[in-house]
């Protein structure tokens, strides 16, 4: 069941008169964001509601033992068993096959022909998400930042909570137990500002599934493509994954407001980034704080004298996150590349003097840098293959093939740039200036209903969220 | 009541009619833009529409019924009257009806053959023989895959409301969308909509286009006009109707039109005898079909094969059919004719039906076509008649 959809609708809409007109009390609205969740899970496969169920039971439990442990060594024994469970099913899940047809692989590459087992299991939807959060409240617990919570049923409740469960933000425990002990209303100035939310996430899903059409079309035969509609691919495809996922995190974020759950922004205009570490802290802030937080502090941040090499194991295994492929773990070396590159950068006294000015010129050069990095990234990010990616980067830096530019690949090249740009300043007004559009209802309706007009006319065949697969 | 009660409803009553009324007007709204430019059920498939709705009619018919069921092919290659004609000169009394449809691939015939079996069976009448067309092309992978876009809307015309409620029991999801369409969006996907206006902006693959001669080109246009006002004049009656009822579905007789109509007629037709044209109709099919290589799509044989047991359940003769291909044109490789051969052997097996494969028949010659695929109206379909009743006359000699 995904958001954008009339069975999605229907579930809302039932769900909405339950919560507010039917069920009042605290622990009944529990109840129902349980089942309500469990019911949106199921959906796409009932066989994994007992591993996501099982999840939370297991950390609850085991956060209270962690707080009620006398000593350190136990304290670190049940942490480590939590990790264990959480790490363990995302592994079997995730990563086995990966892991066997890469050994296989690689044995092969010497000559020894090895045919390993694979499982080929279906990965549990949002498994990656629910995990993480998951994860922070015994990490957390363990370390005291925060006291175990009472009530099993309100901490089901939180790890399930239907409009962030499949695909993020990936909240942290100590944000959204109190939400759920709390069931807090919704003001009408909070449920204008979700609506604009729900519209404005629509909006940009929609135009992500009509960015998909020219990504894909160069993702898929680059070789016959000029370097203009590979650049327009690369451009479309970057336009594409913000809108999707920007999209289904707006809408998460205001179906949540809609319930009175406030749940943090997580994308800050990322490709108006002026440097690759910039970007991290704008493009999904969630995943990133929390393999700051729970990594890369964990590995000695910044303090041990070994920076460089915990960049790169974090963005490393945070590409890994994405997905068990090459190219994932490519585009999280990348990263870790390019952020080390600009720390060291940034230490040279040629470069601090850049940086300290803010003059126009300056900030285009750096966002121009950055932009060129991202997209980079993004080609591995989308190649099916290692070879596919390097095609890729072959093709958008030779050219020759420009002799073939036609009339329709310039007007394809400008309507996505335009597009990717819009969806921008969208996010840039909705971070800030929605108030004032918001209280003024003879502009906030008409136009609320002309970008549900715009979604309810464009629409793509099989256009699921890029981000549910992970 | 509390005052935490009162204050759940009073705001979720805000939200709910806000969301309600927003979207309604929203709803409003779009359907106000399909009335404006005209996108409904009857302005996409007419021609089937108003097919649908002469069955009242043609299972009240007193003669025997023949029906030519098919694609585009038939519907420009099938010429009822003439072969009602051609039968009643064997002293046979028979009514048929062209029931061939362009853009409809198996998949969405089947729906359409379904609501045919059900009129009939509602009359407790029979067909005495129905011809169906298999036609290869059409059952393609490519050809689903370029339907993909109105697969949703094309279920949601053609479906009946009992077949929309199975699809919703096996997979509430897309039910939950088939309704929306039906009942909310005027059965208008908005992933029709996109594709109908957004692939001129992200068009597919085009295949390379040969010009024409300038004078052929010019002469068809000259000659398409003066069809035209031809048409008027001879038949002023007519109030543009794609399935009209008089015609039996299918179209215009020399019989009926004058001599000069029919010399324009030649002329028209002779402009598109040309290698640039036939090359370029050659491609489109090759890139919309897979014409030449026929890669099937095993869902598209299995609906062909539900389709021919429909009209097995109200007919007393049911024939199968691969119209005459433009051999000089389309060429088969040795891998398309092995999947072919598998292909009828799978519906020959599963219907009982043998395949009758007119594919190579000496009689049709490249000139007979006006395209790489349709028969010439006055020539290629005559032909194509006159060799359907010689070869299905005997089936009303009881």
């Amino acid at each position: 069941m995904i958001f954008n959809t009339p069975l999605f609708f229907l579930f809302f809409a039932i769900f909405i008169l339950c919560y507010g007109f039917i069920f009042l009390n605290h622990r009944p609205k529990i109840y129902l964001i349980i089942v309500g969740s469990l019911i949106f899970y199921g959906a796409w496969n009932y066989r994994f509601i007992p591993l996501l169920v099982g999840s939370a039971v297991a950390d609850y439990f085991i956060a209270q033992a962690i707080a009620n442990a006398s000593t350190v060594s136990r304290k670190k024994w049940l942490v480590t068993l939590s990790l264990t469970i959480n790490l363990g099913v995302l592994a079997l899940f995730k990563y086995a096959d990966f892991v066997l047809i890469s050994v296989a692989d690689f044995l092969s590459a010497f000559g020894y022909q090895a045919s390993l087992p694979t499982l080929s299991w279906v990965l549990p939807v949002g498994i990656s998400f629910y995990t993480f959060q998951s994860l922070s409240y015994t990490i957390d617990v363990y370390r005291g930042d925060m006291k175990p919570r009472k009530g099993l049923a309100e901490f089901v409740a939180a790890l399930s909570f239907f409009p962030q469960l499949v695909a993020g933000p990936i909240l942290r425990a100590k944000q959204i137990l109190p939400q759920m002990h709390a069931l807090a209303l919704p003001t009408w100035l909070e449920a204008k500002h979700a609506l604009l939310l729900i519209t404005v996430g629509l909006i940009k899903k929609t135009g992500a599934d009509l960015l998909a059409i020219p990504a894909q079309k160069a993702f898929e035969s680059p070789e016959t493509l000029s370097t203009l509609e590979l650049w327009t691919g690369v451009i479309a495809f970057a336009g594409q994954i913000y809108g999707d996922f920007s999209g289904y995190t707006d809408m998460a974020i205001g179906f949540a407001l809609l319930l009175g759950f406030k749940i943090p922004l997580n994308f800050r205009v990322p490709y108006f980034a002026l440097s690759p570490v910039d970007f991290w802290r704008r493009w999904h802030i969630s995943l990133s704080t929390w393999l700051r937080d729970y990594l890369y502090i964990s590995l000695g941040g910044n303090r041990t004298g070994h920076r460089t090499r915990n960049v790169f194991i974090t963005m490393l295994l945070g590409g890994l996150w994405h997905g068990a492929a090459w190219t994932l773990v490519a585009w999280g070396a990348f990263h870790g590349v390019i952020i080390t590159v600009t720390h060291f950068l940034a230490q040279l006294r040629i470069f601090s003097s850049f940086n300290q000015g803010s003059e126009t010129w300056k900030r285009i050069f750096k966002w121009s840098i950055t932009f060129y990095l991202i997209l980079l990234g993004w080609v591995l990010f989308r190649a099916e293959t290692m070879s596919d990616a390097w095609a890729m980067f072959v093709g958008m830096h030779t050219l020759a093939k420009d002799a073939m530019i036609s009339t329709q690949a310039i007007v394809v090249f400008i309507v996505v740039i335009i597009w990717t740009g819009l969806t921008h300043l969208m996010d840039h007004f909705v971070l800030k200036g929605s108030d004032k559009f918001e209280s003024k209802g003879w502009l906030f309706w008409p136009l609320m209903v002309i970008g549900q007009l715009l979604c309810l006319l464009i629409g793509e065949p099989s256009s699921e969220f890029i981000y549910f697969q992970f | 009541m509390s005052s935490s009660t009162s204050n759940s409803r009073k705001i979720y009553l805000k939200i709910s009619l806000a969301i309600f009324l927003g979207m309604g007007a929203a709803v409003l709204l779009m359907r106000l833009l399909f009335l404006v430019i005209g996108a409904d059920t009857s302005n996409i498939m007419g021609r089937v529409v108003e097919a649908r709705h002469a069955l009242p009619k043609v299972v009240k018919e007193p003669d025997d019924l023949m029906l030519f069921f098919g694609s585009s092919m038939v519907d420009a290659g099938f010429s009822p009257r003439r072969f009602d004609k051609k039968l009643e000169q064997r002293g046979k009394q028979v009514k048929s009806f062209n029931f061939g449809f362009g853009g409809l691939n198996p998949f969405f015939q089947d729906y359409l053959s379904r609501r045919i079996k059900e009129s009939f069976e509602q009359s407790d009448r029979k067909i005495k023989l129905t011809v169906i067309e298999f036609n290869p092309f059409q059952a393609t992978q490519t050809r689903w895959n370029g339907a993909n876009s109105i697969v949703d809307s094309f279920i949601t015309m053609l479906a009946s409301n009992d077949e929309l409620i199975e699809i919703a029991r096996n997979d509430p999801k897309r039910g939950a969308l088939l309704f929306n369409i039906k009942y909310l969006r005027n059965d208008i996907s908005a992933e029709m909509f996109t594709s109908y206006f957004g692939r001129a902006l992200f068009p597919g693959t085009r295949p390379p286009r040969l010009e024409e001669p300038e004078e052929l080109v010019k002469l068809r246009r000259e000659a398409g006009e003066m069809l035209g006002k031809l048409f008027e004049k001879e038949y002023p009656d007519y109030t543009g109707e794609d399935w009209y009822y008089p015609w039996q579905g299918g179209g215009t007789i020399p019989e009926e039109r004058s001599e000069e109509t029919l010399e324009w007629f030649k002329k028209y037709y002779s402009t598109f005898q040309n290698p640039a044209n036939k090359e370029n109709a050659r491609q489109r099919r090759i890139a919309s079909a897979d014409i030449e290589e026929l890669n099937f799509e095993p869902l598209l044989i299995e609906s062909f094969i539900r389709i021919v047991k429909n009209f097995q359940a109200v007919s007393d003769h049911v024939e199968v059919v691969i119209l005459p291909r433009q051999t000089e044109v389309i060429h088969y490789s040795d891998e398309a004719k092995a999947r072919l051969a598998t292909a009828i052997a799978e519906i020959e097996q599963t219907t009982g039906v043998i395949i009758r494969n007119q594919q190579e028949l000496p009689q049709f010659t490249s000139d007979m076509y006006r395209d790489a695929t349709h028969f010439t109206r006055y020539h290629g379909d005559l032909v194509y008649t006159d060799l359907v009743a010689e070869e299905f006359a005997h089936y009303f000699d009881q």
